[in-house]
C-alpha cells in the first residue's frame, strides 16, 4: 500500500480490454448457436422442449378463476427494467394476459417500479387487444404501489387477505419478500406459481407455492406458453450453450488435474 | 413504421450498451455514465405516472365507498402531505420528512420484515413432510442445518458446525452455482431476444 | 377429527405463539449460550487484526433499516475492533435510508473505545450513484465527498490529509444486505485491487463463498450469526450474541414442530387416515 499523495486518475485510452475476451468470445458463440437455430426453426424443423408443471399450471390456474368468480394476481417481482428477470416476467405476463383475456377472468397486476408498470400497462393492454378483447380490458388492473419494498409487500398482502384471489403467480425478480407473500397467499387457498431468477429466494417459492420455476425456467416460460418456434429455438441455444459451458469446465477441471491450469486461467477461475 | 422505429432504437441502445462493456476507452466509459445517467431522468418522470396510477387507484375505492375505503383515504392523504412537506421544508435528516420516514417508515419496515420469522415457522411446519423420498432428505438437511447453524449446535454435538459447513460449501453451492449457470444463460437469451427484436411484448401497443 | 389430524392442521397462530415466546424469553432471561467462531468469520478478524495501527480502513454500511438487525451489530463489532487496534475509519453508506443507522453505528462504537471524530473515525455520510462513487473513490475520494457529514472539508480534517483514493487505504470493508456487495468487489478490489472484506445476511452469505475461495474477499461476516462471531472474537457482547441466543430457541421450537408434525403423519398413515387438509392454512 503506497502512502503517497491524491491520486492522478490515468485515462484508459484501450478500446478493448483483453481480459474480457473469454466472455466475448461465449457471447458470439452463444449469438451462433442462436442463429442456428433460428434457422432450423424456421425451416420448419419441430423443435421438443420437456413441458414444465408449472407452465402447464397456469391454464389450470386461469380456469380456476373463471369458475369462482375471482380473478388472478399477478405479481411482476420487485426490480426495475434493468434486470432481465423484469424482462421475464413482462413476456410472461403478455401471454398470461392473452389467456385470461380469452377466458374472460380478471387480472390484477400491482407494480413495484413507475416504469415497468408503464410497460406492463402496454403490454396487457396488447395482449387484449391481440386476441380481439380491447375493450375487456379494465384500466387501472396494472397499477403502482409503491417502490419501498415492505410497504409493497403490505400492500400486496392485504389485497391477497381482502380480495382472496384464486391464483397468485409470481414472476420476476424477489427479495426477502418472497416468503411473506407466497405465506399469505397460501392461507387464502390461492393456487401459487412462482418463478425466480434470484437464487437465494428459490427455496422459499418451493416451500409455499404449488408450482416454481427454476432459475432459467423463469427465462424459458414465454417461449413455452407461446409456443413460437422462433421463440423454442432460443431455449434450444441455451441448452447447447449450457452443455459447451459444462464441456468446457469438465475439461479445464482434467488438465487442471494433471498440472495444466492454462485453459482454467482463461476462463477466469484460476 | 412506429415499431421499426422502436425496435431499432433498441437494437442500437442495446447494442451499444453491451458493447461498451468490453472497451474501457475513458470516452466510452463517460458515454456509459452518461447513458446511466438518463435512465434516471426516465425513473423520475415514470415516477410521476406512478403516482397517477396510485392517486387514480384510491380515488375510485373512495368515490365508490367500497370495503375498507378509509384506508385509501389514508394513503391518499399521505401521498399529498409527504409531497407537500418535502417541496416546502426539503427532505433528509432533521427534516419534517426525515422525521417521519425515521419515526414512521422504517419501524414499519422492520416490523414487516420480522414477520418473516413467523412465517417460515409456519412454511416449515407445512413443507416439511417426509412424503417421499426427496422431501425426506429435504426434512432431515433442513434439521441439521437450523440445529447446526445456530450456538445450541455444537452443544447438541461438536460434529454439527463442520456438518453444516461441509453442506453449504459442497452440496448447496454445487447446485446454486449450476441454478447460477442457467440464469446467467438465460439472461443473455433474453437480452439477446430483446436487442434482435425476436421479444417484443415489451413494447406493448404500437 | 382425531388429534392427529388436529395436530397436522394446526392453527397457524399457535405457531406464531411459539415463535413469539421462543423470541422474547431469551432477550427478557439470557441464556449466555457459547458462540463457536467459523474459518470465515476468523478470516475477517485476521485480515482486519493484521493491519499495523495507523491504517486507514474504509467501511461502508449499506443496509437500510429492514435488515439493520443481521448488519448493525455486525458494523459495530468490526468498528470497535478497528478502534481497539488504533485503525483509522472512514465511514459511509451508499443508502440514504442508512445515513442514521451508520452514524448511530459510528458514534456508538466511537463511544465504547474512546474513538474521537475527526483524529479516529470520520463519517462521510450518504452518497448517490452507488457504482459511480465505488469508481470516484479510486479516482478522487474528494470529488465525491469534499465534505464529511458535518460539513467539514475533507483536508480540514487530519486523518484524512493524503487520503484520496483505495491507495491510501488499507482495507475496505463492506457491509450490505444487497447487491452492494457484488459491485464493491467488482470495482474496488477487481478495478482498484483494494483488500476487501465483507459482510452481508446469513442468505446471501453463500454467495460468496467463491470470492472467499479465490482471494478477492479475505474474510465473510454471515448474517447474525456471523455477527455473534465476531463479537466473541473481541470478547463483548452485543445485539448479535443476545439475538443468537434468541435464534437458538426459535429453530428449536421450529425443529420441534417439524419432527411432532411429521409424527402426527406417520401416525395417521399407520391408521390409515387421509392426511387431512394442509397444515398451517386459516382456510377452514
Amino acid at each position: 500500500m503506497l502512502r503517497s499523495g491524491p491520486v492522478t486518475p490515468a485515462l484508459d485510452t484501450r478500446w478493448f480490454d483483453p481480459t474480457r475476451l473469454n466472455i466475448l468470445i461465449g457471447v458470439l458463440l452463444f449469438t451462433t448457436f442462436l442463429v442456428i437455430n433460428l434457422f432450423r426453426a424456421r425451416g420448419g424443423r419441430e423443435l421438443y422442449v420437456r413441458p414444465l408443471a408449472g407452465l402447464k399450471a397456469m391454464d389450470e390456474a386461469i380456469g380456476r378463476a373463471t369458475e369462482m368468480g375471482r380473478s388472478v394476481l399477478y405479481v411482476p417481482g420487485l426490480s426495475d427494467m434493468s434486470e432481465v428477470g423484469t424482462f421475464a416476467a413482462i413476456t410472461i405476463l403478455y401471454r398470461l394476459a392473452q389467456r385470461v383475456a380469452e377466458m374472460g377472468c380478471d387480472i390484477d397486476v400491482p407494480c413495484y417500479d413507475p416504469v415497468v408498470m408503464t410497460v406492463l400497462d402496454g403490454a396487457v393492454r396488447d395482449a387484449y387487444s391481440k386476441v380481439g378483447k380491447p375493450d375487456a380490458f379494465r384500466p387501472g388492473c396494472v397499477h403502482y404501489v409503491s417502490a419501498q419494498q415492505m410497504a409493497y409487500v403490505a400492500a400486496v398482502n392485504g389485497y391477497m387477505l381482502r380480495e382472496r384471489p384464486a391464483a397468485n403467480i409470481y414472476m420476476g425478480s424477489f427479495y426477502a419478500e418472497s416468503l411473506l407473500l407466497a405465506e399469505t397467499g397460501a392461507t387464502t387457498g390461492a393456487i401459487q406459481i412462482a418463478g425466480t431468477d434470484k437464487v437465494t429466494q428459490l427455496p422459499f417459492f418451493v416451500c409455499a407455492c404449488d408450482y416454481t420455476l427454476l432459475g432459467e425456467e423463469l427465462f424459458a416460460a414465454s417461449a413455452y406458453l407461446g409456443k413460437e418456434p422462433i421463440q423454442l429455438a432460443t431455449i434450444i441455444a441455451q441448452d447447447w450453450a449450457k452443455a459447451l459451458a459444462a464441456a468446457a469446465v469438465v475439461t479445464a477441471l482434467a488438465l487442471a488435474a494433471l498440472g495444466n491450469l492454462a485453459l482454467m486461467k482463461w476462463l477466469g477461475a484460476a | 413504421m412506429i415499431r421499426r422505429g422502436q425496435l431499432l432504437v433498441t437494437f442500437l441502445v442495446g447494442a451499444a450498451i453491451a458493447a461498451l462493456y468490453f472497451i474501457p476507452h475513458y470516452r466510452a466509459q463517460a458515454l456509459n455514465s452518461k447513458l446511466l445517467e438518463w435512465t434516471l431522468i426516465v425513473y423520475a418522470f415514470a415516477l410521476i405516472l406512478g403516482s397517477m396510477s396510485l392517486w387514480n387507484s384510491h380515488t375510485k375505492k373512495v368515490r365508490n365507498r367500497v370495503e375498507g375505503w378509509g384506508y385509501s383515504l389514508v394513503t391518499l392523504s399521505s401521498l399529498v402531505v409527504i409531497t407537500v412537506l418535502g417541496i416546502w421544508k426539503g427532505v433528509g435528516e432533521g427534516t419534517p420528512v426525515g422525521t417521519i420516514y425515521d419515526t414512521v417508515n422504517s419501524p414499519l419496515a422492520s416490523t414487516m420484515f420480522s414477520l418473516l420469522a413467523f412465517v417460515i415457522a409456519s412454511a416449515a411446519f407445512r413443507a416439511f413432510r417426509a412424503r417421499s423420498v426427496e422431501a425426506t432428505l429435504l426434512l432431515i438437511t433442513a434439521i441439521v442445518m437450523m440445529v447446526g447453524r445456530v450456538s445450541i449446535g455444537p452443544i447438541i454435538s461438536p460434529h454439527l458446525p463442520g456438518i453444516t459447513e461441509w453442506l453449504l460449501d459442497v452440496p448447496n453451492l454445487a447446485a446454486k452455482r449450476a441454478i447460477a449457470l442457467g440464469v446467467g444463460l438465460g439472461a443473455v437469451s433474453t437480452a439477446l431476444k430483446i436487442i434482435l427484436g425476436i421479444e417484443q411484448s415489451y413494447l406493448g401497443k404500437s | 377429527m382425531t388429534w392427529m389430524k388436529r395436530l397436522l392442521a394446526i392453527d397457524r397462530r399457535i405457531i406464531f405463539l411459539l415463535v413469539a415466546t421462543g423470541v422474547v424469553l431469551p432477550l427478557l432471561h439470557p441464556l449466555n449460550l457459547p458462540v463457536t467462531v467459523t474459518p470465515r468469520v476468523k478470516a475477517a478478524f485476521e485480515a482486519i487484526d493484521a493491519l499495523p495501527a495507523g491504517s486507514k480502513v474504509l467501511i461502508s454500511m449499506d443496509y437500510e433499516p429492514d435488515i439493520m438487525a443481521e448488519l448493525q451489530p455486525m458494523s459495530i463489532a468490526v468498528m470497535r475492533h478497528c478502534f481497539r487496534k488504533h485503525l483509522q475509519v472512514i465511514a459511509m453508506t451508499l443508502y440514504p435510508a442508512g445515513t442514521g443507522l451508520g452514524e448511530r453505528a459510528v458514534t456508538l462504537a466511537a463511544k465504547a473505545e474512546g474513538a474521537v471524530k475527526n483524529k479516529d473515525y470520520v463519517w462521510l455520510g450518504y452518497k448517490s450513484g452507488f457504482q459511480a462513487v465505488m469508481i470516484g473513490i479510486g479516482e478522487n475520494l474528494r470529488g465525491m465527498y469534499p465534505v464529511d457529514f458535518y460539513g467539514t472539508r475533507l483536508d480540514d480534517i487530519p486523518m484524512m490529509r493524503g487520503v484520496n483514493s483505495y491507495r491510501q487505504m488499507a482495507m475496505v470493508v463492506n457491509l450490505s444486505g444487497s447487491s452492494a456487495a457484488d459491485y464493491w468487489i467488482q470495482f474496488a478490489q477487481g478495478r482498484f485491487h483494494a483488500p476487501l472484506v465483507l459482510g452481508c445476511t446469513a442468505v446471501m452469505a453463500t454467495d460468496y463463498y467463491p470470492y472467499l475461495s479465490s482471494r478477492q474477499v479475505l474474510g465473510l461476516i454471515g448474517g447474525m450469526k456471523g455477527a455473534a462471531e465476531y463479537e466473541a472474537l473481541i470478547d463483548t457482547i452485543g445485539d448479535a450474541r443476545r439475538g443468537m441466543d434468541a435464534q437458538s430457541l426459535v429453530h428449536l421450537i421450529v425443529v420441534a414442530l417439524v419432527i411432532v408434525g411429521n409424527g402426527a403423519l406417520f401416525l395417521s398413515r399407520r391408521a390409515g387416515e387421509a392426511g387431512g387438509p394442509a397444515a398451517g392454512s386459516m382456510v377452514r
